[in-house]
């Protein structure tokens, strides 16, 4: 089981990377999102003991799985989502800003303006 | 008339002081963080007293001053008079950090209070933002002074980690002699001698003179220059358990008197007189403490008293003659008693107290200087002579370049409210003259508080041939002797200035900050071009660090499979699910396919989570999901469809072809071993889940992992809904009309 | 104009999907689910009210919709303030009550207890944050001339 666990983390996490190094925005908070749920996994997988859910009344006959890695799971869970909300309010604002979601032509965008300040700062 | 309020405040203020002082002083004291045993504690004592008395009494008419002297100001730059609340507020703030740096008892507290004076104090500078001299001036003073308190925190952080207080008189109590005391001894006297601008770091101070001149009669004689040697008395206790640090004091004082003496002397401009004048002045301060011995720590304090208000009433001189004539160099003045007769005798008398005349509290401060290093030996007692010299000689060349021989200017009629703020700190200086026992006190008060046993000041005239007296007459002789023949001293003291501004620590103080400019740039050229070589140069050391740690671990044992029955079947199936989602994600050029698969992954989670018996965690992964799909889909709409497209059609560059997904893979592998090795050894510590399971009952929770968010953790969880709070406040800010520019 | 098959669900749902996450909430000591879990449920019944009618009639619909927002102070307020009480009365901060061993005010079968309380604030600040997230974009979306 654990080598299961380790090998779908690790293929969240590659597929994670791959898609950070796209030019395209949206594909780099997938990216970003496929990162965030290999550490999910990871913290749900590293709990100690599995069995039944741990609510009262606890079961006689099974173990319960370990409650304190499935808080933090479940924070984790939520800040991640806050954090992907917040990267695609960025995304439209860049949008807005360059008109395209796409990395090159921001960066291409970028230096035309960098020249175009240096040019402003030769001329006072 | 509310222009009048801040002065209003500040003599009540002092009055406040004065009322507290006389009964008695006394402390506060509130919890602030008892479990790392901060309090908010203040103590009246002699020293608070002192420079609290100061900068309150001497706050009064600066303040008076500015409000007069500010609109003016404005109006010669054509600035908006709504600007005067912001000089107002910052000299205010001032003030108050000012009395709170000099009654603070605990250190962290007196380091708040510190770093606050120099906060303000940098806006007060670089209140003519408009100018690139002022802002650069502003900076200077900050980076010298701000970077020291740094210092300062490291030596509070020293004493405590080996006392265990911040608590300054337990502190006193409990610390001996030794290499950590002495260390601490010598950052805390950097921190203070760069606060007074005392040689190598006094280059500050004449850059600081691009302020407002109400701001210089107030920061740069009697507070912020002030704070500096405040701290040395604070810290006297603990600075004189070693003979080191008081060496180092004693060589600061004595350098900074002689350069900043020769460079006053030389000086032309008004204000850059009297800021050299200062470090001079506060080098004698300096001196004393570097002397040691009660005697010393009297006279330094009554030194203090006695330079604030002088030096106080010359710059706000400076400032008025600059506003009458529109002049500030010594050479284009001259012969303006006739014109302000009330300006030349209030500020005559002001330069008489700092040349140390008799009938001024001038006198005393040098005769107790005198007294002190005669006591210590003749090298000291000469070097004081010559000190008071010098001082006589640059403070006489100020006041008779201004207001004695040839006119050389125009003057306009002052109003009133820039030339009484002068008188009245004149008289004070001959009433200190007249009536020194009062001063005298206040100065042994504070000086028992740094140095505890403490002879009483007593000042008072002897006419006998006494040593002190002698000194005072060798002294004006040498001052006269300068002022009557400057072919003496002209052309070593522009070889001082000259060498000082080639290669004094001005010029490393540009030479570095040049440096640091440069080394940021060529940062930014690496790391910032492009959020790809960004997010490289965060991952790629990452990465590399992962891989040295697996290459060190020892493998014997490291991985366990773990064990697979058939219970796991479902489990195993949707992991797969999963796996192939995320692979997945890799290939689609539709934005919509790419929701799918990466919703897919989500969902698949979700039920992986409730098979490991997690179903608060299934849930809400559920329904985030199910809200970020949503989300996505806003986004999606927000975009043209065309840009959209477009971006779905770009070309993958025949470089990125193969090396995108190696970098992937690469990652991934890392990954599996670490996690795997993570995973295949648990921390023995189980014992804090089964601690949450048993207490959960007795926290009335059925739900664990619920009692685990609200109760055991709910700090955590306070923590996490502010992240989620401000992830909103961005989302809104991001996406409201407009744009941010 | 007549309701179209989603609206007709939208309208079939919020009465219920507000009533289970107001349950979900009140019962997550007892039972699966808690604070978030009820506030991302309340906040997907009020989601799909503006996937089905369009953010303005939505918000027309359903008084307050707009300021939801408002919610996520509130809630934040509300958890600061379950934490810092016990701070000002000696206790560490986020000390419960009532204590172990006392048992608590029953209402029928629930079981009143602050941090039911400390979980309320959570429940506000998700619903405010979700809500108000979704509203900024429908809004900017509305401005691009797009629809959502």
């Amino acid at each position: 089981m654990i080598l299961v666990i380790s090998l779908v983390v690790a293929i969240l996490f590659g597929a994670g990377a791959y898609l950070l190094l796209k030019p395209d925005l949206f594909r780099v908070i997938v990216g970003v999102v496929l990162v965030s749920h290999a550490a999910n996994l990871a913290l749900m997988g590293s709990g100690l003991s599995r069995g039944q859910p741990p609510i009262y009344p606890l079961p006689f006959s099974d173990g319960i799985s370990d409650p304190l890695v499935q808080a933090l799971t479940l924070t984790a869970i939520v800040i991640g989502f806050a954090v992907t909300t917040l990267l695609l309010g960025l995304v439209v604002r860049v949008y807005r800003s360059h008109f395209a979601p796409d990395l090159d032509e921001v960066a291409r965008a970028e230096a035309r303006r960098e020249a175009e300040l240096e040019r402003d700062e030769v001329s006072i | 008339m509310l222009r009048l309020l801040p002065a209003i405040i500040a003599l009540g203020a002092f009055a406040a002081i004065l009322a507290g002082w006389a009964a008695g002083g006394g402390a506060v004291e509130a919890a602030w963080a008892p479990s790392w045993g901060l309090e908010l504690s203040f103590e009246l004592d002699g020293l608070g007293a002192l420079y609290g008395l100061l900068a309150t009494g001497i706050g009064f008419p600066v303040f008076a001053y500015a409000a007069r002297y500010l609109p003016l100001h404005l109006d010669h730059q054509g600035r908006s008079h709504r600007e005067e609340w912001r000089f107002f507020g910052l000299l205010l703030l001032f003030m108050v950090s000012m009395v709170g740096l000099v009654t603070a008892r605990d250190l962290i507290l007196l380091f708040v209070f510190w770093d606050l004076t120099a906060v303000s104090s940098y806006f007060l500078i670089g209140y003519d933002r408009q100018e690139a001299e002022a802002r650069s001036s502003a900076l200077m003073a900050l980076l010298v002074t701000g970077v020291t308190a740094v210092l300062l925190l490291a030596a509070i952080l020293l004493l405590w980690a080996e006392y265990g207080t911040f608590s300054l008189p337990e502190l006193a109590a409990r610390a001996r002699p030794g290499a950590l005391v002495t260390g601490a001894g010598v950052l805390v006297a950097i921190a203070g001698l760069a606060k007074s601008a005392q040689v190598p770091f006094h280059f500050w101070l004449p850059r600081a003179m691009a302020a407002p001149t109400p701001v210089s009669a107030y920061l740069h004689s009697a507070a912020m220059v002030a704070a500096g040697v405040f701290l040395l008395a604070r810290f006297y206790p603990l600075l004189a358990l070693s003979g080191l640090v008081l060496d180092l004091l004693l060589a600061a004082g004595l350098a900074s008197i002689a350069i900043g003496g020769v460079l006053a002397l030389t000086c032309d401009r008004l204000k850059q007189v009297l800021a050299y004048s200062t470090i001079s002045q506060y080098g004698y301060v300096a001196t004393m403490y570097g002397l040691g011995g009660g005697k010393s720590v009297a006279a330094a304090a009554f030194y203090v008293l006695s330079h604030a208000l002088a030096k106080s009433a010359l710059f706000l001189t400076a400032g008025a003659v600059t506003e009458a004539t529109g002049e500030d160099r010594l050479s284009r003045l001259g012969g303006l008693a006739r014109s302000m007769p009330a300006l030349a005798v209030g500020s005559g008398l002001a330069a008489a107290g700092l040349a140390a005349l008799p009938l001024t509290i001038g006198f005393f401060k040098d005769e107790l200087f005198f007294a002190a290093s005669f006591d210590d030996s003749w090298p000291a007692a000469v070097a004081a002579v010559a000190a008071a010299g010098l001082t006589f000689a640059y403070i006489g060349r100020f006041w008779l370049r201004i207001f004695a021989g040839r006119r050389r200017s125009d003057a306009v009629r002052l109003p009133p409210l820039l030339t009484a703020p002068v008188a009245v700190l004149g008289l004070a200086v001959l009433l200190g003259g007249a009536f020194a026992p009062p001063f005298g006190d206040l100065a042994a008060a504070a000086a028992r508080a740094s140095a505890g046993a403490v002879p009483p000041i007593e000042p008072a005239y002897h006419l006998d041939a006494r040593a002190e007296n002698l000194m005072a007459l060798a002294a004006y002789a040498t001052g006269i002797l300068l002022l009557a023949a400057p072919w003496l001293w002209r052309r070593p003291a522009a070889w001082v200035a000259s060498t000082g501004a080639r290669l004094g620590p001005e010029r490393a103080y540009t030479v570095g900050l040049a440096g640091l400019n440069r080394f940021s740039d060529a940062i930014h050229e690496i790391e910032v071009r492009d959020l790809r070589s960004r997010i490289a140069a965060v991952l790629v050391p990452g990465g590399a660090l992962a891989v040295a740690g697996l290459a060190a671990t020892p493998t014997a044992g490291a991985y366990r499979a773990g064990t697979l029955s058939t219970d796991d079947l479902a489990l195993v199936l949707t992991l797969a699910v999963v796996a192939l989602a995320a692979i997945g994600t890799a290939a689609p050029r539709h934005h919509l396919t790419l929701l799918l698969s990466v919703a897919g992954v989500g969902f698949g989670l979700a039920v992986v989570y409730a098979l490991l018996g997690g179903p608060d965690v299934a849930l809400v992964a559920v329904l985030v999901e199910t809200v970020a799909a949503l989300v996505f889909l806003g986004v999606f709409a927000l975009v043209p469809r065309d840009v959209l497209r477009r971006m779905e059609a770009i070309p993958t560059p025949r470089r990125r072809r193969w090396r995108d997904p190696a970098i992937g893979i690469f990652a991934g592998a890392v990954v599996f071993f670490v996690v795997w090795g993570a995973l295949s050894r648990p921390s023995p510590a189980a014992a804090i889940a089964d601690e949450h399971v048993r207490l959960a009952p007795q926290a009335h929770a059925k739900d664990v992992v619920t009692a685990i968010l609200a109760d055991f953790r709910g700090l955590d969880t306070l923590g996490e809904i502010t992240v989620i709070a401000v992830a909103l406040v961005g989302v809104t800010t991001l996406l409201a009309r407009g744009r941010l520019r | 104009m007549r309701p179209t098959l989603s609206q007709a669900v939208a309208r079939l749902i919020l009465l219920p999907g507000l009533a289970i996450s107001i349950a979900t909430l009140v019962k997550g000591y007892g039972d699966a689910g808690d604070g978030f879990a009820a506030g991302v449920i309340a906040a997907l019944t009020l989601l799909v009210q503006y996937v089905a009618f369009g953010y303005r009639e939505a918000e027309r619909r359903i008084p307050g919709l707009r300021r939801l927002p408002v919610a996520a102070v509130a809630g934040l307020a509300r958890a600061l303030a379950v934490a810092l009480v016990p701070a000002a009365r000696g206790d560490a901060i986020l000390t419960h009550w009532p204590p172990p061993g006392d048992s608590p005010v029953r209402l029928g079968t629930l079981e009143l207890v602050s941090a039911v309380l400390f979980d309320v604030g959570v429940f506000l600040v998700v619903l405010g944050v979700v809500t108000g997230a979704v509203g900024a974009i429908a809004r900017a979306a509305e401005r691009a001339g797009g629809r959502a």
